[in-house]
């Protein structure tokens, strides 16, 4: 499968009334993880949630710009197309509770005719591996997420959205809410996914201490604007913004 | 209102009101009681029914209890993809944008379940059994007539199948209501969930109905339990006969239907009132089980993984 390079010129999201992205540009390539970091309200979500297509749900949503994922134009494109190409994580852990570990992780490749019975199931063990649950379910995924941790409950809808092995993999602040030792865990798979699959990654957070530890480049928004972009360890070690020194330094 | 006399004022209406069910089993016990002493578990295994003037006569239920069962379970297989479909159609086909239009129709749909129900007997005596009796039910007996369900030629439009859909278009309503209303409670994550793996909406909706399967199974139970119920609507259409609904184009009887038309006369032969009442009872069994099942279900509507 070949990289896809996600490519965002002077992107306009208005929601009702108000103006949540002011002409957003940005590139996230493939191979790395690309955080996209900002206080909140400061539209990341949002971001993320034009690549995939997930803003046609928001009643009133209105959107202008170019969102290129390789070649193809996923502002334009069936909505189905766009998401079977990403994968997306999110705040909350949201495993079907209606379906077991392993039907959770089965359920994409399932509905897309991926993969059947053995080979199914070394999908399965792999997306899980990847997620680093595997080890923590392995003897009971005919069971149901219930009785998961909050952690390990992310870690499966991560696995879920890996099964599909996507290009382009976005998280929305996917360790917020999630216990420590979960949240290395994950910040671990996500960059191993990166580099292992040539695969690009964007990852919404708000605290500048994640998007250093796991980032290869930061997106700064500020007020639904562009503040900073650039590799990691120029925008943390010398940023050229004094808003971004601000925020880095919790001001903001 | 000092807190003292306000618990006063509104306790006593709560304890009454759930009283009234207690009071209710007794006494419909109580006038059954002759009738089950009587004739035992031949009260619901008998399909005789022989009333005697001056005289105990020889009662059995089975047939309107049967009757009541089938034209119940008619009603159930019909009204659910009735009610589903509704739903999907309300929730994830009509436009975000009409959101007006959508809640007009969502209205309409409700305002149905409060309809008196003799509207629906009228409408289903006057023009929904004659035109299943001249149309449908030809069609079905010669063709299909190698099935026992329509193997006896239809005389008239009042049948069983006849109640059983005329009780479906009555409960769909109610279904609608209950599923709906847990559907709209699938919090918008999974939603998005479910949309990022590239579901097609068919797809989507799939795994949406799959998360509100407790609210399915609660939306057919309740449904079942007003079926079962329904009276002055199934007494106009069902035919009734005494007539084992072994095939579904002959006329039945249900037994709300049978207390509906023999109570009049009842006092005129001994016993049969305590017959009747325990057919009120049997009901009042039916209808309790239905209900908290069902709301046993809808408990379970959580959606938290």
């Amino acid at each position: 499968m070949e990289p896809v390079e996600v490519k965002v010129s002077d992107l306009n999201v208005w929601i009702g009334g108000s103006h949540i992205l002011k002409g957003v540009s940005m590139k996230a390539p493939p191979g790395a993880v690309t955080a996209v970091m900002g206080p909140s309200g400061s539209g990341k979500s949002t971001l993320i949630r034009v690549i995939n297509r997930l803003i046609d749900l928001i009643p009133g949503a209105r959107v202008e710009g170019k969102v290129l994922l390789g070649s193809l134009d996923a502002l334009r494109a069936d909505p189905y197309e766009v998401r079977r190409r990403t994968g997306m994580v999110f705040q909350e852990p949201n495993p079907f509770p209606h379906m077991t570990i392993y039907d959770n992780v089965a359920i994409g490749p399932r509905i897309h005719g991926l993969a059947r019975g053995e080979e199914l199931d070394r999908l399965v063990e792999w997306a899980l591996k990847m997620a680093h649950l595997w080890d923590e379910v392995k003897d009971r995924l005919r069971d149901y997420p219930h009785q998961l941790s909050g952690g390990q409950k992310q870690r499966l809808s991560l696995a879920r959205a890996l099964a599909l092995k996507p290009r382009v993999l976005l998280l929305d602040e996917p360790t917020a809410n999630i216990d420590p030792v979960s949240t290395v865990k994950i910040e671990r798979s996500i960059m191993e996914y990166a580099k292992t699959t040539m695969a690009t990654v964007i990852i919404v957070t708000h605290t500048p201490q994640q998007a250093a530890r796991i980032s290869d480049h930061i997106l700064f928004i500020y007020q639904g604007r562009v503040v900073e972009y650039g590799p990691t360890r120029e925008v943390v070690l010398h940023p050229r913004h004094d808003l971004t020194r601000k925020f880095l330094g919790g001001e903001v | 209102m000092s807190e003292a006399r306000f618990k006063l004022l509104v306790a006593p209406p709560a304890i009454v009101s759930s009283a009234i069910l207690v009071l209710l089993f007794i006494v419909l016990l109580y006038y059954s009681l002759p009738a089950i002493r009587e004739y035992g578990l031949g009260l619901l295994a008998s399909p005789t029914w022989k009333p005697v003037e001056g005289a105990p006569g020889e009662y059995g239920l089975l047939i309107p209890l049967a009757g009541t069962l089938v034209s119940a379970v008619i009603a159930v297989l019909l009204a659910m993809p009735l009610a589903l479909a509704s739903v999907v159609f309300t929730e994830e086909i009509l436009p975000r944008g009409l959101h007006r239009w959508r809640e007009a129709f969502v209205s309409m749909i409700d305002v149905m379940t409060g309809l008196p129900t003799i509207v629906y007997g009228l409408w289903g005596a006057a023009v929904l059994a004659p035109l299943l009796g001249d149309t449908l039910y030809k069609w079905l007996h010669s063709s299909l007539s190698f099935i026992p369900l329509f193997s006896c030629q239809p005389t008239t439009g009042n049948t069983i199948l006849t109640a059983g859909v005329l009780l479906a278009i009555m409960i769909t309503p109610f279904i609608y209501a209950v599923v709906r209303e847990s559907y709209r409670q699938i919090p918008r994550t999974y939603k998005e969930a479910a949309l990022s793996l590239g579901t097609t909406r068919y797809e989507y909706v799939r795994i949406m109905m799959g998360m509100a399967k407790p609210a399915i199974l609660a939306g057919a139970l309740i449904g079942f339990g007003r079926a079962a119920g329904e009276t002055v609507a199934v007494a106009l259409v069902v035919g009734n006969t005494f007539n084992m609904p072994s095939c579904l184009l002959a006329p039945s009887y249900t037994v709300s239907s049978l207390i509906a038309n023999q109570f009049a006369n009842a006092q005129l032969y001994p016993l049969m009132l305590n017959v009747l009442v325990s057919g009120g009872l049997i009901l009042l069994l039916i209808g309790i089980a239905s209900n908290i099942l069902g709301i046993m279900y809808l408990r379970r509507v959580r959606y938290v993984a």
